[in-house]
């Protein structure tokens, strides 16, 4: 049973014509799959099918431990979107939990991205973010059914994307109650910025930056 | 003698205030109207709140308005309108209107920092989402206080909830949170539903749906999360206190048409009561775009909106200007 419709298939097939670098998805999953985890694989290899530019690689969090603490992978399902090829490299892009619903256009839009190159983001953002010393991290709270939330998940991509100090985790809120609780997570997107920054809904790019200062000086 | 001024494009004796058309709201509506009234040869004053006043400037992209692709951002698509209708010899302002007499010979229109004239009027301040939260809605935002059951209704699994308003979006998302919550209590500030009778029904039929008619929010209240609001009987007064761990915001729309009370026919919901030819109660008066459009609400239906009153406006005008010449005739 194929988890995409023929006529998602389709334009998907036609919109990654464009893809002009390499693309590599990685899955973590484990033997006795979690809940969504075989659906999670399952998208990641139909989707890898769609273009010749997009290489897929399927690890087990225990077998695979070493990977696992490579890519930074403490939960499942998990997925990565990084550069493929034979300068492969990882932008610090993940999805943890199903990248289904509204999210499932987050994943087509990262890989175009990545493809592209180019984060996209304007130039104010790039001159701050080129001046970050210390590592930020965002996790992105969303339910596949927010369609608010993918525009808050691609800024936090592309955020990862354009430095090697971001990571960017969309985090699926319904999959994992315990982080849910632990952020107290009410309402989505929900992004929590280094533990200490909390910011309600889909913000402009602009604002993110600002309250990403605020949760770098707290650190500082 | 300002009565007896004949013809198009007429300034000899008018003041700088002095037009023959004034245009409230520069938005799709009023934009376009101005393009067809400053082409008419009438001196056309814009009167606008500001670039991104209006709704449009607020919403994020737009690709739907016929041929412009987009997506493009609302506040560049009407700053071309603007900038069009410039081209054509409109006088755009930035003011707010505080006031205006409809019925005055010429009409008024009170501003901010000035007041103005003119034969005729078009309204078309648009419409908008309320302004001012709910107090404690900002606080509490992403802690209880929710404008999206689809996206946020499982957080409400087993809970109790509460549904501010009364139209289609109140209703169908209290019906989905029914799938998460185990209460649903819709409060709506009227004592019947502007929703369709679809929704309706199945909204009465839902037994973890109920009702509170005749009542308005006026406070949420929690502590780290949302537990109680604070409601009040529009007739009464009367104050309730209703325990809930979630509040649903759904209030619509409104016409921006606060400022015209007392003065032109409106329904109940403010909205500026038209015709076909898009007069309204006053003569010299027409009104197009959302502030009397509840229906369409598109920037395609607007600029159609302001066009066909631009043109009834002008047909006006010139059928007044040929009884008012005639009339001496008569007289004499």
């Amino acid at each position: 049973m194929s988890l995409l419709r023929d006529e998602d298939r389709r334009q998907i097939r036609k919109e990654f014509e464009s893809l002009t670098e390499p693309v590599k998805l990685i899955v973590f999953t484990q033997e006795h799959e979690c809940q969504y985890c075989a659906e999670t694989r399952q998208i990641a290899e139909e989707v890898a099918t769609l273009s010749d530019r997009i290489e897929l690689e399927v690890y087990d969090l225990l077998a695979d431990e070493e990977k696992a603490a490579a890519y930074g992978i403490d939960k499942l399902p998990a997925l990565i979107v990084m550069r493929g090829g034979d300068e492969p490299k990882d932008y610090g892009i993940r999805f943890f939990g199903i990248p289904s619903g509204y999210e499932f256009g987050t994943l087509i839009e990262d890989i175009r991205m990545v493809s592209s190159g180019d984060s996209g983001l304007s130039e104010a953002t790039r001159r701050q973010v080129a001046e970050l010393q210390t590592p930020v991290h965002f996790q992105v709270f969303v339910t596949p059914t927010c369609p608010y939330c993918p525009r808050a998940v691609l800024l936090a991509h592309q955020l990862a994307m354009e430095s090697e100090l971001i990571r960017g985790d969309m985090v699926e809120a319904i999959e994992f109650p315990h982080l849910s609780m632990k952020y107290q997570v009410q309402g989505v997107p929900r992004t929590v910025i280094n533990e200490t920054v909390h910011l309600e809904g889909a913000m402009p790019e602009a604002m993110v930056m600002a309250r990403l200062q605020e949760a770098v000086q707290a650190a500082a | 003698m300002e009565g007896l001024v004949s013809g198009f494009g007429y300034a000899g004796s008018q003041s700088d205030n002095n037009y023959d058309v004034i245009i409230i709201g520069g938005g799709p509506a009023g934009a376009s109207a101005a393009i067809y009234t400053a082409r008419a040869d009438l001196r056309t004053l814009v009167i606008d709140k500001g670039l991104t006043a209006g709704a449009l400037g607020l919403t994020a992209k737009i690709s739907n308005y016929p041929g412009v692709p987009g997506p493009i951002n609302g506040a560049e698509l009407i700053e071309t309108m603007r900038a069009q209708a410039e081209s054509f010899g409109a006088t755009f302002i930035t003011d707010k209107v505080v006031g205006v007499d409809l019925t005055s010979e010429p009409k008024m229109v009170m501003a901010g920092t000035n007041s103005y004239t003119a034969q005729a009027v078009i309204l078309a301040t648009g419409s908008m989402g309320r302004t001012g939260a709910i107090p404690g809605e900002v606080e509490f935002l992403g802690r209880g206080v929710s404008y999206c059951a689809t996206c946020d209704g499982f957080f409400f699994r087993g809970k109790k909830v509460v549904v501010v308003g009364g139209g289609d979006s109140a209703l169908e998302e209290g019906i989905f949170l029914t799938r998460f919550a185990d209460s649903v209590t819709i409060i709506h500030r009227r004592d019947e539903l502007r929703a369709g009778a679809t929704l309706q029904k199945r909204a009465f039929a839902n037994e973890k749906i109920n009702f509170i008619w005749d009542t308005i929010v006026t406070e949420i209240h929690g502590n780290g999360t949302v537990n109680a609001v604070t409601t009040m009987h529009v007739h009464s007064g009367q104050q309730n206190r209703i325990e809930t761990d979630g509040v649903f915001i759904y209030i619509g729309h409104y016409p921006n048409s606060k400022f015209l009370e007392g003065q032109i026919a409106m329904d109940e919901h403010g909205y500026i009561i038209t015709d076909e030819y898009m007069r309204t109660s006053v003569p010299g008066v027409f009104a197009a775009g959302e502030i009397q459009d509840p229906i369409y609400r598109q920037i395609a239906t607007s600029v159609g909106q302001g066009c066909a009153a631009a043109i009834q406006l002008e047909r006006w005008l010139s059928e007044r200007e040929d009884v008012r010449t005639a009339a001496p005739e008569k007289a004499g």
